[in-house]
């Protein structure tokens, strides 16, 4: 899913490329080529890699909570502005929403729904702080991390015994833990595979796709992300969509939060501690770019599973972990060029055509890169 | 050779489409089921897994392998990858069980949430024990929990520090994470030392979150000399590299101030001897590894069950002065002698 600023479209209509092309130029398209090497690799050298219940299903609740992370950062880097209180803002949300289990005896629902509240409050303050001081989104999210990193284990340390709720709701254990097994029709049940847990993921890409791709607030976060001076220009109220985005963030985060207390069994002042690192690495794989103005919401989650794919395929190599950390880096590192020079190749193959006759198809919304002139766009 | 590797990755892909198509008509795992006969334990694989790289498990290793070569376990796999993050350390420990894992030694990163990681480990018959840390709570969903007790380590510790003090004066207590389940008992444990004192030792406030990494506590001990050191009678480390952190710095600030450390590293023990350091608590983690790979194997194996499924068993402490400093060994391997006999003759039922 893409879209991008339109205000070129004529002459582009003229020297679009197919649809498959375009697709194929794209950091996703790599990826998806990486992952499924490294899954035939993997699989072929390791046979246990294929099971169910103990490698594929733990994996896509790994997935299924670091693209929720993903996104958040993602939605931020719309505007060209980056969150560091992710993981923070996550043990916060996840906090209030053990806390309503806990404390008030609240059910799922609305458990789930103070804890997106909180992690809306949270990153809202962030976005007007940075609104209305215009200090840049890093000081900003880097001192709400810090106040967080204070404020989170101080609650659970007033509120419970061994720093954690543990109370668990109907339903919550099903989000976390079960999988599609547990869903049967009549005789046939589904795998247990795939964990239940991947839904509030797939509804929170639709739902955050739907707003970069169709409507017009999403054009305006772009367009605010690409130039914020001419997004004012243009009559778009920037602040505003700042606080949104940071708003935005902060619910995100919030439910990464909330899904990894479901996973592992209780809401504790850890939840987060892991977030940052991955917030940044599965955007920025998956082709976002960091100054603003283009997001790839499938990109996302195309960086996370290729990240979480690594590391799974060395946690069953029973890699030790000072060569998984190097391996990691490496793998990652290789990744990151190896889609740089991708593009640095297309750049020369359309530079050799654009001195070719002009029946020549070789027009390309990504004449540097993606997003690096800056339109606004999105893959959702 | 690349034709071979064409034809694996094709057999793989095959057998990922049906297992992973199927996995819903099959058992989750069944390496967990008993293998061998009543003495045979080549087929249990055990792993040992931390909660992340720390000095105190290393001897976990040594522990295993002992275990593997005096029971003849097919394997024992020590994995320290889990990063202390508990979602990451059940990534760890999943990819352990597919790989044939049939016993697992964890210490959980999360007290709270490890229960949930036994219980499913459980449903897929695979033998858990929680070893050096226990579960929050009332409930161990592990067959066992073979561990320090923490609030009577902490306690003996205090009480030391409180003795070497001569009974009065002020105490520090320097611990770990603030927010572990056995970091509050020891914080209880060295309050129940100072208020047995009634009034004669106050505590300055913990110093909490410093067993992260030796630079961290190294910081924090300099700062906390510093600032207060003339004040300061007594140490009691409860964590260890904030004992080693001390012991150093107490050593070269040459101030008049009685430490007592945890762990038996070896800059502790030469401290020990030198008269730096009075006294040092150590654990024993060889004893948890060993005696633990042990019971595991035969409860994996159904040559045993435990009587009383979720005990807690303490692994044993041990007071190092400079009396004992060179046979403290000894004390400390028949403990792990008489925790096996334990586990053979008191709380497991085997055929």
């Amino acid at each position: 899913m893409t879209a991008q600023n339109r205000d070129d479209a004529p002459r582009t209509a003229t020297r679009r490329p197919g649809a498959v092309r375009r697709f194929l130029a794209t950091p996703r398209f790599f990826l998806i080529v990486l992952i499924i090497a490294l899954v035939v690799v993997i699989g072929a050298l390791k046979p246990s890699f294929f099971n169910g219940p103990f490698v594929i299903a733990p994996l896509l609740t790994s997935i299924s909570i670091f693209t929720v992370v993903g996104l958040s950062q993602l939605v931020v880097m719309s505007v060209g502005h980056m969150n560091l209180a992710i993981g923070p803002m996550a043990a916060f949300g996840a906090m209030f929403a053990g806390m309503s289990f806990q404390l008030f005896g609240l059910p799922l629902w609305a458990g789930v729904v103070v804890g997106l509240l909180a992690g809306a409050a949270v990153g809202a303050l962030s976005g007007w702080i940075i609104a209305r001081t215009g200090v840049n989104s890093f000081i900003v999210t880097l001192a709400m991390s810090f106040a967080l990193i204070g404020l989170v284990p101080t609650v659970y340390s007033w509120l419970t015994t061994g720093s954690a709720f543990t109370v668990k709701p109907d339903g919550l254990d099903v989000i976390g833990r079960a999988s599609f097994a547990t869903l049967c029709l009549g005789n046939v049940c589904g795998t247990n595979a795939i964990p239940i847990i991947v839904v509030p993921t797939i509804v929170t890409m639709a739902i955050l796709g739907y707003l970069f791709t169709r409507t017009r607030i999403g054009r305006e976060l772009l367009m605010t992300g690409s130039n914020v001076q001419a997004a004012e220009l243009s009559g778009i109220p920037t602040s505003r969509r700042i606080i949104l985005v940071h708003t935005l963030s902060g619910v995100l985060a919030a439910l990464a939060g909330f899904l990894l207390a479901a996973s592992t069994g209780s809401f504790t002042p850890g939840i987060g501690g892991e977030f940052m690192l991955q917030s940044f690495v599965g955007p920025i794989l998956g082709g976002t770019l960091l100054a603003g103005g283009y997001v790839s919401i499938t990109g996302t989650l195309l960086g996370i599973t290729l990240t979480l794919l690594i590391r799974k395929g060395l946690d069953l190599f029973g890699v030790g972990i000072e060569t998984l950390n190097i391996l990691l880096g490496v793998i990652l590192l290789i990744a990151l060029s190896a889609d740089r020079f991708r593009l640095i190749r297309t750049r020369r193959t359309r530079a050799a055509a654009a001195v070719a006759p002009p029946d020549d198809t070789g027009g390309d919304p990504h004449p540097t890169g993606p997003g690096a002139d800056k339109k606004e766009e999105v893959s959702a | 050779m690349r034709r071979q590797v064409l034809v694996k990755a094709a057999a793989a892909a095959a057998t990922a489409a049906i297992a992973v198509g199927m996995s819903a008509c099959t058992a989750p795992a069944d390496s967990g089921s008993a293998t061998g006969a009543a003495s045979d334990l080549s087929g249990i694989n055990v792993a040992l897994v931390p909660g992340g790289p720390h000095p105190y498990f290393q001897p976990w290793i040594t522990g295993g392998d002992q275990a593997k070569a005096d029971f003849g376990l097919g394997s024992v796999t020590f994995n320290e990858t889990s990063g202390w993050d508990q979602s990451k350390q059940n990534d760890v420990i999943n990819s352990l069980v597919a790989n044939g894992t049939n016993a697992i030694g964890i210490f959980g990163v999360s007290p709270t949430d490890i229960n949930t990681t036994f219980a499913t480990l459980k449903s897929s018959g695979i033998a858990t024990a929680s070893l050096a840390s226990c579960p929050a709570g009332d409930t161990n969903e592990a067959l066992f929990c073979l561990s320090t007790d923490t609030g009577v380590a902490a306690y003996t510790a205090a009480k030391a520090t409180i003795a070497a003090m001569g009974g009065k004066g002020v105490l520090v207590h320097l611990t770990g994470n603030n927010v572990d389940s056995n970091t509050q008992r020891r914080i209880e444990g060295v309050k129940k030392a100072v208020a047995e004192t009634n009034g004669a030792v106050t505590e300055l406030p913990d110093v909490t979150d410093i067993d992260k990494d030796l630079t961290t506590a190294q910081k924090a001990v300099a700062d906390l000399l510093a600032a207060q050191g003339s004040q300061i009678n007594g140490i009691v480390s409860t964590a260890y590299n904030p004992a080693v952190a001390a012991a150093e710095a107490v050593a070269a600030s040459g101030l008049p101030i009685k430490l007592v450390a945890i762990d038996d590293d070896p800059t502790i023990l030469q401290d020990i001897t030198d008269g730096a350091v009075y006294a040092t608590v150590t654990q024993n983690p060889v004893g948890q590894a060993y005696v633990g790979s042990y019971a595991l194997a035969q409860l994996a194996s159904g040559n045993c069950t435990m009587k009383d499924p979720g005990v807690i068993v303490d692994s044993g402490s041990f007071l190092v002065t400079k009396d004992n400093v060179k046979t403290y060994d000894d004390e400390r391997k028949k403990k792990t002698q008489e925790l096996q006999k334990q586990f053979a003759d008191e709380l497991m039922t085997c055929k």
